[in-house]
């Protein structure tokens, strides 16, 4: 059963023709072509589909489409500035923050949606806002230097 | 110091594409009228095949191609050809590929798998390596002896064996104050790269291109090649972005079942792995192993012989794990001073996923079963196991296990600055304790190649066949090229992972790409270095043996003001004779081990290159609980001179927390018949970031003659080497005796604690 759903993302409004039961993740990438959020797990534990949903992460393979409809949806394309990089996107890479990368369009949805709501966390708070996402490269030190970067860079 | 300093500051040239989400992934590609496919898994450990009918599934709606074995070559291959594309006759583990359908969607493609019929008689399924080589046992292949196999010594379940016996063990133990036996094992575990696979394949005419999540892009050729009988020429391998591999991802795998799908369906065809069968299918998880070692030793504390038995679960297939038991015997031997030694190493068929290279294959377990029982030989004479180490460690000069004698290596530094980082002698809380071990792993010299470009405005491409799988290749070797060329790391772009555009390289495997393809482009950058100098000859009216190339510009020797910049000299250039320099050069030998009997080593007793670790941690035990937390870890390298500082120091940081996961919780659990009964990150626990501790990374830059550029040595895989094992004397402090079971969960820890198990 396909049925109409309204989404907000990135702040264009689109409008899919999807399975009841479609995830979000799988419209963002395969409907509207958003292909930076990555399936990792398809099961809530590796964070790599992390989107925000009206400011709050939420992992988009575990959330249906339909649920978002009405809501505004941010992916990490919507993150990136129109020149350059977002100041967490910088400081990733500065750092050293990326191997592979991807787990990294995940870790920065999740760091932006902690420093919106607390844009000074301690080294305590940044583990637990990313403790979602999982990254099998780095050994997170420098995910986490990154974050502390960006906070204190303002 | 490393060679770079500002390549501090050097940002990865794949990082944008990778931090915007604008990087391409396999799974990340669509191309027009591209079909999804499936595979069908035997779903049975061991068993005869007696149906298998896919009429049904080729008429279902939507299905355009439906594969077995019956319907590609006949063609067995791994490092014992024990295998083929589809399962034939007999499946033995049950991610076995029964069939494979290429289908409009997954609706359509999972219909065309139920479609098909396929029967069995179970077999017995071979799971107990003791058992496993007992008279009389189930075979897992009966015609193990038909199957090629150079080099390999093998015996019915015994897929491949090493010994290693030097000097006379018997009169060693004999002149012992003491010996020590210890019995450890370890549980087989995964790779699990957070991007599960992905192939796509599409023909055009007699060509076909394959996109996939491959660390070895020419392995990957070779085998579609091979599996289906085509020339290199009309099979191109293209690696996109790849989402991490740590050896999982290394090998010949799915790309010649995708192409067979293409050609058959006559569209492009993408699979993409869920990540239940990531768990499950490749032939590529970290083997379990039973360690049996006996050391004698003086009073003194000097090593006078050691007996090792090495079993390791080899699985159902040979995959590239016919050198195991070798690597499984030199790191049960160690670092180490020891004249007297005979080692016995097997790696065994059993009806599970087949072992493969994963990051530094056999090491963290069996160097967590020698340190461990290394601390329980300085327990026997009442040495602190620091102490232990410095006196038995192989040093500058001296000779190693395998009668190799070793020059320039920093092992003994390692040790000293892991020790003092971490503060050893701190006061500790009762709960709290720390442990140390000492790890080593070789190099892999290997052919290479690479060409470089430097166009009319004085920008470079590195056109190489290193594979990048988040390890770093696209900044070291835009870094060696630079210091060749006295340019900066950012004129260069690179153009790789495609098998048509650049010479052959073995992929991101055994941490070679510094060695092999530094080696390589750096002799191309140098060709241009020889054409710029005379260029500039010309220009400033100087011999080119006095033009130095530095900061962009050709200058002659102390008299920096007459120069040319080498943009300039490249405008002249394209005019002409181009600047093209194209560089493979000769891999260092592998030196001789004297004095050592092997059997099947594969060559490989004399290592290359040796790096060498030491680490350090500090953790804390709750005792109601099992439960442990490691709080800071020191862990000191000698990979020689460091290229890149802020890939090198990530790698180590990674390697590290991956040990942690393989010390506490990563676990691939098996039932009584060989199937995985934890095949998600649910049940089979990595790390995250709230378990991490800080993690001090200390560098002992010894130039290194022989190996890498610049005296460098490889670094991916040596941090994934000692972390379990100072893990586990940290427990053994603690607890009292070692754990012996690999990983310690909390479970094992407190079952200890209560005087159950353990060694
Ligand atoms: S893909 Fe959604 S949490 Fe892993
Ligand atoms: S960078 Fe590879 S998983 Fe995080």
């Amino acid at each position: 059963m396909t049925e109409p759903v309204m989404l907000t993302v990135n702040g264009i409004d689109y409008r899919v023709n999807v399975d009841m039961g479609r995830n979000l993740l799988s419209v963002l990438r395969n409907e509207l072509g958003l292909t930076g959020t990555k399936e990792g797990c398809d099961d809530s534990e590796c964070g790599a589909c992390m989107v925000l949903l009206d400011g709050q992460p939420v992992n988009s393979c575990s959330y249906l489409a339909l649920q978002a409809q009405g809501r505004s949806v941010t992916t990490v394309e919507g993150l990136t500035p129109a020149d350059g990089l977002h100041p967490l996107q910088r400081s990733l890479l500065e750092q050293g923050g990326v191997q592979c990368g991807f787990c990294t369009p995940g870790i920065i949805m999740s760091a932006r949606a902690l420093l919106d709501r607390n844009p000074s966390p301690s080294e305590e708070e940044i583990r637990i806002g990313l403790s979602g996402n999982l990254c099998r490269c780095t050994g997170y030190a420098k995910i986490l230097a990154a974050v502390a970067q960006t906070a204190s860079d303002g | 110091m490393p060679l770079l300093t500002e390549s501090k500051h050097f940002i990865r040239p794949d990082g944008p594409d990778k931090v915007t989400g604008s990087g391409r992934y396999v799974a990340d590609i669509s191309l027009t009228g591209m079909l999804t496919a499936k595979f069908l898994y035997a779903g049975v450990s061991h068993a005869r095949i007696t149906r298998l009918d896919i009429s049904a599934a080729r008429q279902v709606p939507g299905v355009f191609a439906v594969l077995t074995q019956e319907d590609v070559p006949e063609r067995r291959f791994g490092s014992v050809a024990d295998r083929t594309l589809f399962a034939k006759d007999v499946v033995r583990f049950e991610g076995e590929v029964i069939a494979a359908v290429a289908a409009v969607d997954a609706e359509a493609a999972q219909q065309g798998l139920d479609a098909v019929v396929f029967e069995y008689e179970p077999l017995p399924a071979v799971t107990d390596l003791e058992a496993a080589i007992a008279d009389g046992a189930q075979l897992v292949h009966e015609g193990w002896a038909d199957y090629e196999a150079a080099d390999v010594e093998r015996d019915g379940n015994i897929a491949s064996f090493t010994s290693m016996i030097r000097g006379d063990v018997e009169a060693g133990m004999a002149e012992a104050d003491h010996v020590v036996s210890s019995r450890y094992v370890s549980d087989a575990s995964q790779p699990a790269p957070i991007e599960p696979r992905g192939v796509l394949a599409q023909w055009e005419g007699d060509r076909v291109t394959i996109w996939s999540s491959t660390q070895v892009p020419f392995q990957a050729r070779d085998g579609v090649c091979e599996t289906l009988d085509l020339p290199t020429n009309r099979v191109r391998v293209i690696v996109p972005h790849m989402g991490g591999g740590f050896g999982g991802k290394c090998g010949f795998h799915y790309e010649a079942h995708v192409a067979a799908l293409a050609r058959a369906a006559r569209r492009p065809v993408r699979l993409v792995f869920s990540r239940q069968e990531e768990f499950i299918a490749p032939d590529r998880r970290r083997e379990g192993m039973i360690i049996e070692i006996t050391t004698g030793l003086r009073n003194d504390g000097t090593l006078t012989a050691r007996r090792a038995r090495v079993l390791l679960d080899n699985g159902a297939y040979s995959s590239d794990a016919s050198f195991f038991p070798h690597m499984a015997a030199m790191q049960t031997l160690g670092p180490y001073k020891i004249d007297n030694i005979h080692v016995e190493a097997s790696s065994i068929y059993t009806n599970r996923q087949p072992s493969g290279s994963v990051r530094a294959p056999t090491a963290p377990q069996a160097c967590w079963a020698l340190e461990s029982h290394t601390d329980e030989l300085a327990a026997a004479i009442g040495m602190d196991p620091v102490a232990f180490r410095q006196q038995n460690c192989v040093d500058t000069g001296e000779t190693g296990v395998a009668g190799q004698v070793y020059d320039e290596i920093g092992l003994q530094d390692c040790i000293r600055e892991a020790v003092s980082a971490i503060d050893y002698s701190q006061e500790l809380d009762e709960n709290e304790a720390i442990g140390v071990a000492v790890g080593w792993w070789p190099s892999f010299p290997g052919p290479s190649g690479a060409f470089v470009k430097i166009d009319s405005d004085g920008k470079g491409v590195i056109t190489t066949g290193a594979q990048e799988c988040g390890t770093g290749s696209v900044m070291t070797l835009p870094i060696l090229a630079a210091v060749e060329l006295g340019m900066e790391p950012e004129d260069f772009e690179l153009v790789y992972q495609d098998t048509s555009a650049a010479p052959y390289d073995e992929g991101a495997t055994g941490s070679q790409t510094i060695l092999n393809n530094g080696r390589a482009t750096v002799e191309a950058a140098q060709q241009i270095a020889v054409q710029l100098k005379s260029l500039a000859a010309e220009k400033l009216e100087a011999s080119p043996d006095d033009i130095v190339l530095a900061d962009g510009k050709a200058h002659v020797a102390g008299s920096p003001e007459l120069a040319v910049s080498i943009a300039d000299l490249a405008g002249v250039a394209a005019e002409g004779e181009m600047l093209l320099g194209k560089g493979s050069g000769t891999p260092p030998e592998y030196p001789s081990a004297v004095g050592v009997d092997c059997i099947g080593d594969r060559g490989l007793s004399g290592w290359v290159g040796p790096q060498f670790s030491c680490h350090a941690v500090k953790i804390r035990l709750d005792r109601e609980t099992g439960v442990v937390r490691v709080l800071d870890v020191s862990a000191a390298h000698d990979s020689g001179v460091i290229i890149n500082p802020i890939g090198a120091s990530g790698q180590v940081e990674g390697g590290v927390l991956m040990g942690i996961g393989q010390a506490l919780t990563e676990r691939t659990v098996y039932s009584e018949d060989g199937a995985q009964e934890n095949p998600a990150f649910l049940d089979y626990k990595l790390q995250t970031i709230a378990d991490a501790p800080p993690i001090r990374v200390h560098f002992v830059e010894i130039f290194t003659p022989g190996v890498g550029p610049h005296g460098s040595k490889p670094i991916a895989e040596a941090p994934n080497v000692a972390t379990a094992a100072a893990i586990s004397n940290a427990i053994t402090k603690l607890v009292g005796r070692p754990v012996a079971q690999l990983p310690m969960t909390a479970e094992r820890v407190w079952g200890l604690m209560q005087g159950r198990g353990g060694g």
